[in-house]
């Protein structure tokens, strides 16, 4: 629907990307938001170096402690300092988060172009096992999972992106059945371009919208699903700081101690929000048509 | 389930007799008493089976005893009290016990209470062929002999010391003899019982009882209607109690209890019990095989810290294997906390700079928190522990799947245990003995110590009550020395009510008890 | 159409049979001995022994599955290894709680998700554009325990407006279906929005436009057919996904649903009940699917469906 309407680009010197980065650059909130992602992945990287405290340092002597100077973000159960355990926290939370979505995304994206391009058997056999995975409860296949491959954070990846690429798949499938009728696709297949350039180079710029739109809102509750995990005994293990972990542990002190729910809370959010501002940015940068 | 020839024989002729007379049907009573009579209880989970012989978990066994009884029974502290008999004899070797029966007590049903109702019950649950739960509780029984229509002698097959605290077991409540004919395996769903109340219904998370208006103790109960709801959310529960909509809920989660301490209308229930915690160490393994190692760890713990953090100090620090409401228990005094002598023992075992090992446990927050506490501790003796808190499928595969000591992988878990029948017995037989070695029972630790077999073994096999004190006294000190365990708590009671409910009650195990609630 | 339909339902029928295969092995395959599960914490190797022979756990595994397919294909799916009634029964008496709330959630939150959605995608850039966004990926970040126990504090222990948990009467179902719905009309927001935004720059729009017709009806009855595919696919999604019921929101207000019964049949690995869990579940996306893939072709009939 977009990249190939040759119209509109009339007059248009520059290469696509600079292009593309002329265009975005005028977006300023996706351009904070994209310096916010910036920030927290350095921060996470230089976690050694600007956390306060170590991550599993307890003090029994100041547990479940209010905000403070000491300690801004406040403690947790055993005394340690929530700002630490977020930072550190950054490592795990924003890699589980964004390569599991992005691991599902490729998978499922690919999955929705084959199998609403070519329909038939493809179509039906593909489509019916999306259906198997998104009914299959998550439960089960963490247990799975954990039994199989045994705990550890690149497992928890994977069964993240499993769990994503059904979403990808069918939102991808439908938008290839609705673009594969269009003119320009139409056009460009009597003129003999190929399948694979078909696919990719026609069809799924115009499904890339809603893919952008998914992928950031999926990158927050995959960091929440992930935690969902470490409870089954597949993800991050005690001591180590995962956002979600730390906020199923606040879930217990909720009205006694609210700042072990509310800052890895506020870390999620200003993380997804950040992902989602970013990508209304990016999505319309790409979508040529918009000015 | 099938249900034995003679059994069945037997009672299509009792059950001849309850069809005659009409269940008793409960009208409103017109007394129009100022007091609320209606109870709400908020529980943590659903409830699985109203067949107290098919019940493994103390909720369920607990609210079985709102409609059924036993010959015995436990009071509020879990002293053994006589409930559907009047007393016993037992003979010497302890294999034979007579009990004398209540006279005109009749079940919900109008089936008359009697020996042949016991011998029903009885011989019903020790039949294997019935496949209950608890089988195993009365897989020491013979036979029953119905003396006279108040008199039942019960007879062993080997001496059984522990029998009266068996019967007093709620797994042994008895169920009407025409109920058992009628509903075969679906008595799960229709107890009849001679308890105080009469089942209403039961939907998925909601039991609801009303009073037995012919009930043979006299005055109870109080309440008109008792409702059971499971609500798994501990915020949720305690809403329901600040807003009236129960009067009763357990547990009240220790953390959140500086959230009611000005609340005048509900009050902290913190009594004793018997559920003990600590960390299993495979005896058989090393580094655990040097009883030095297992010493220092006992040493590295910090218990009243780790009862403030996990327990927001809502537990007692243990002095023995057995907790002191348990039968025969013997204080044996307190493993301090002292890093220096940890790890100096460390060192005489060979181990100066630590080492590195891995313990198992639930997936729970308060057995995470307590096994992150652990590895806090361990970290400074130079002990580096991994912590794994396992789905519970994940954790007893992984514990029971060795099918002897050898190819056990267990190095510590993380475990608990109640005795639910209040007994030594059943307080250190499944947990420190040779016959108990996973997968047969929870010897985790993998202890075997000649001594402490015999000792356990000689307290089952006397009714003596001297001879079985000495027995475990015996036990106690060693298993106390030997340390196959990190010992780490007993648990407390911590529940919540509304200010004015009187005489709701949870036994040291756990088990509710709501015979005498009443409003005050 | 019809024919396509009808195709696509007897289709249904060897891909659940594919299903109700596959969920046979891999509940059997997953570690974890449902016979010492049931039998409890304290129960002896003797009582998990009973507990195996009456579950019929001893059997060789082809009887096992011989004896699943005849009740499977008989649709009596068995009894529950753990409370040893009709599977049946055990699921029918959470059907009904989860489907209504999730009817409820899906309405309320298709409404309000739409809405905003199409507002922030006409006004784009403007307040009502950021607000929404704000509130939409608040939506979905937003822990829903936390947001169930915060709104129990208010409506119910504060205000005493609201049951705290339950199915009752109507009342019970304002916190459980806000909080149920409420990630829901989130995602629905943004895919309204973005799906707007595109089909609204379509050239036919444009003409529309141009052609002097009223901004409204150029929205209502040009951009927004278009814009609904993508919606239209999160939306089943979504539904199917609340069809499984939620564990989060079911444990929060103590809702009676298969979310927990699902919890506590894996907790016991009753078989059975998983089994027909993970059938039930399947049949309503395979339903679900196909009732959107209909929807494709009447919201857009250059889509054919083969």
């Amino acid at each position: 629907m977009s990249a190939t309407t040759a119209g509109g680009r009339a007059g248009s010197i520059h290469s696509p990307l600079a292009e593309f980065w002329r265009r975005f650059r005028r977006k300023h909130i996706a351009l904070v938001s994209g310096a916010v992602i910036l920030l927290l992945v350095t921060a996470s990287v230089a976690a050694p170096l600007i956390a306060p405290y170590g991550p599993a340092v307890p003090d029994y002597n100041n547990v479940l402690a209010g905000p403070s100077l000491a300690h801004l973000c406040g403690t947790d159960t055993f005394g340690r300092d929530i700002l630490s355990r977020i930072i550190w926290g950054g490592r795990i939370s924003l890699s589980v988060g964004f390569i599991s979505v992005a691991l599902g995304g490729l998978v499922g994206v690919v999955m929705g172009l084959v199998s609403g391009y070519f329909g038939g058997l493809i179509d039906s056999f593909s489509m019916r096992l999306c259906d198997v995975l998104l009914a299959f409860p998550g439960i089960l296949l963490a247990i799975g999972v954990v039994a199989v491959l045994g705990p550890g954070i690149d497992n928890v990846i994977y069964a993240v992106a499993v769990f994503s690429v059904p979403v990808f798949a069918r939102l991808v499938r439908g938008s290839t059945l609705a673009l594969k009728q269009t003119l320009y696709v139409q056009a460009a297949r009597s003129i003999g371009v190929s399948r694979f350039k078909l696919m990719f180079q026609h069809i799924l710029p115009g499904a890339l919208p809603a893919v952008i739109v998914y992928f950031s809102l999926r990158i927050g509750s995959s960091i929440l699903v992930a935690a969902s995990l470490s409870f089954i005994g597949l993800g991050a293990q005690p001591p180590s700081p995962e956002w979600g972990a730390m906020l199923a542990d606040g879930r217990s002190y909720l009205g006694v101690a609210d700042q072990m729910t509310l800052f890895p809370g506020l870390a999620i959010f200003i993380t997804a929000l950040a992902f989602n501002l970013l990508g209304d940015g990016l999505r319309d940068a790409l979508d040529q048509k918009l000015r | 389930m099938s249900i034995n020839p003679e059994l069945r024989r037997r009672s299509v002729l009792t059950g001849a007799t309850a069809l005659a007379a009409a269940p008793a049907v409960i009208g409103a009573r017109a007394e129009a008493a100022a007091m609320p009579r209606d109870l709400t209880v908020a529980v943590p989970d659903n409830l699985v089976t109203l067949d107290p012989a098919d019940a493994n978990d103390t909720l369920s066994q607990g609210s079985c005893r709102l409609m059924l009884e036993g010959l015995y029974g436990f009071d509020e502290n879990m002293k053994i009290i006589p409930k559907l008999a009047t007393g016993y004899k037992a003979n010497a070797m302890a294999t034979e016990f007579t009990f004398t029966l209540h006279q005109g007590v009749k079940f919900h049903d109008g089936t008359p209470f009697n020996a042949e109702a016991v011998k029903i019950n009885l011989e019903r649950i020790a039949n294997p062929a019935n496949h209950l739960k608890r089988q195993s509780l009365l897989s020491v029984l013979d036979h029953v002999e119905v003396v006279n229509e108040h008199t039942a002698k019960v007879v062993l097959k080997t001496p059984f010391g522990a029998f009266i605290p068996t019967v007093a077991h709620p797994a042994l409540a008895l169920s009407s003899p025409a109920a058992i004919k009628k509903y075969g395996k679906d008595l799960g769903r229709n107890p009849v019982g001679t308890g105080p109340f009469i089942f209403t219904s039961w939907t998925p998370d909601t039991l609801k009882v009303h009073a037995s208006p012919h009930y043979w103790v006299k005055g109870l109960p109080h309440m008109r209607t008792v409702t059971i709801r499971s609500v798994p959310e501990n915020g949720s529960r305690l809403a329901m109690l600040q807003t009236g909509e129960a009067q009763y809920i357990f547990p009240m989660p220790p953390e959140l209890v500086a959230t009611i301490a000005h609340n005048p209308k509900i009050t902290l229930v913190n009594r004793q019990s018997i559920i003990i915690h600590g960390a299993a160490m495979n005896t058989m393994k090393k580094p655990f095989n040097d009883v030095r190692v297992r010493q220092a760890l006992n040493y590295a713990v910090d218990k009243e810290a780790f009862i403030k953090i996990v327990y927001n100090g809502y537990a007692d620090q243990m002095d023995s294997p057995e907790p002191p409401l348990l039968s025969f228990y013997k204080k044996q005094g307190a493993w301090p906390y002292d890093v220096a002598k940890a790890k100096k023992l460390l060192a005489e075992a060979g181990y100066p700079n630590g080492f590195e090992t891995e313990m198992w446990g639930a997936n729970n927050t308060l057995v995470i928190r307590g096994m992150q506490f652990l590895q806090q501790q361990f970290a400074a003796v130079g002990v580096k522990l991994k912590v794994s808190p396992l789905e519970v499928g994940l954790l007893i595969s992984k514990v029971y799947a060795a099918p002897n000591p050898q190819e056990a992988t267990v190095q510590m878990n993380y475990g608990g245990w109640s005795s639910s029948t209040g007994d030594a017995d059943w307080g250190l037989r499944p947990l420190f003995t040779k016959e108990a070695f996973p997968p047969k029972m929870f010897n985790v630790a993998y202890l075997d110590d000649p001594a402490v077999n015999k000792d356990i073994a000689d307290g089952l096999h006397t009714a003596d009550p001297k001879a079985r004190a000495a027995a475990y006294a015996d036990a106690q000190k060693r298993i106390w020395q030997d340390c196959p365990w990190v010992w780490l708590d007993i648990d407390r009671i911590v529940d919540a009510r509304a200010s004015n409910l009187q005489g709701a009650y949870r036994l040291p195990d756990g088990g509710l008890l709501l015979n005498d609630a009443h409003f005050a | 159409m019809l024919g396509y339909f009808l195709r696509r339902l007897g289709g249904t029928i060897p891909v659940l049979l594919a299903v109700s295969l596959f969920a046979f092995g891999f509940v059997r395959l997953l570690p974890g001995d449902p016979a010492r599960l049931i039998a409890g914490p304290d129960a002896t190797l003797q009582d998990v022994q009973a507990v195996r022979e009456r579950l019929g756990l001893d059997q060789p595994l082809w009887q096992q599955y011989v004896r699943y397919m005849a009740s499977t294909v008989r649709l009596s799916l068995g009894t529950s290894a753990r409370s040893g009634q009709p599977v049946l029964t055990e699921i029918g008496e959470r059907f009904m709680p989860t489907f209504n709330l999730s009817v409820v959630a899906m309405v309320w939150s298709c409404i309000v998700g739409v809405g905003l959605g199409v507002l922030s995608g006409v006004k784009r850039g403007n307040w009502i554009d950021q607000g929404s966004m704000v509130v939409a990926v608040s939506g979905i970040s937003f822990p829903s325990f936390w947001l169930g126990l915060l709104l129990i504090d208010l409506c119910s222990v504060r205000l005493g407006w609201l049951p705290t948990g339950g199915d009752h009467d109507w009342k019970s179902y304002v916190m459980p279906a806000f909080t149920l719905g409420l990630p829901a009309a989130a995602v629905m927001a943004r895919f309204t929005r973005s799906a707007f935004v595109e089909v609204a720059q379509e050239d036919y729009v444009r003409t529309a436009r141009s052609k002097g017709l009223p901004e409204r009806v150029v929205i209502w009855r040009h951009a927004f057919r278009n814009a609904l595919i993508p919606v239209l696919t999160l939306a089943g999604l979504q539904f199917g996904f609340l069809l499984g019921g939620a564990i989060v929101i079911e444990t929060v207000f103590s809702w009676p649903g298969l979310g927990r019964l699902l919890v506590e049949s894996v907790s016991y690995r009753d078989y059975p009940v998983i089994q027909a869990e993970i059938l039930l579940f399947s049949t309503e996306f395979v339903l679900i699917n196909l009732l959107i893939d209909l929807l494709y072709a009447v919201v857009n009939p250059e889509i054919r469906l083969r």
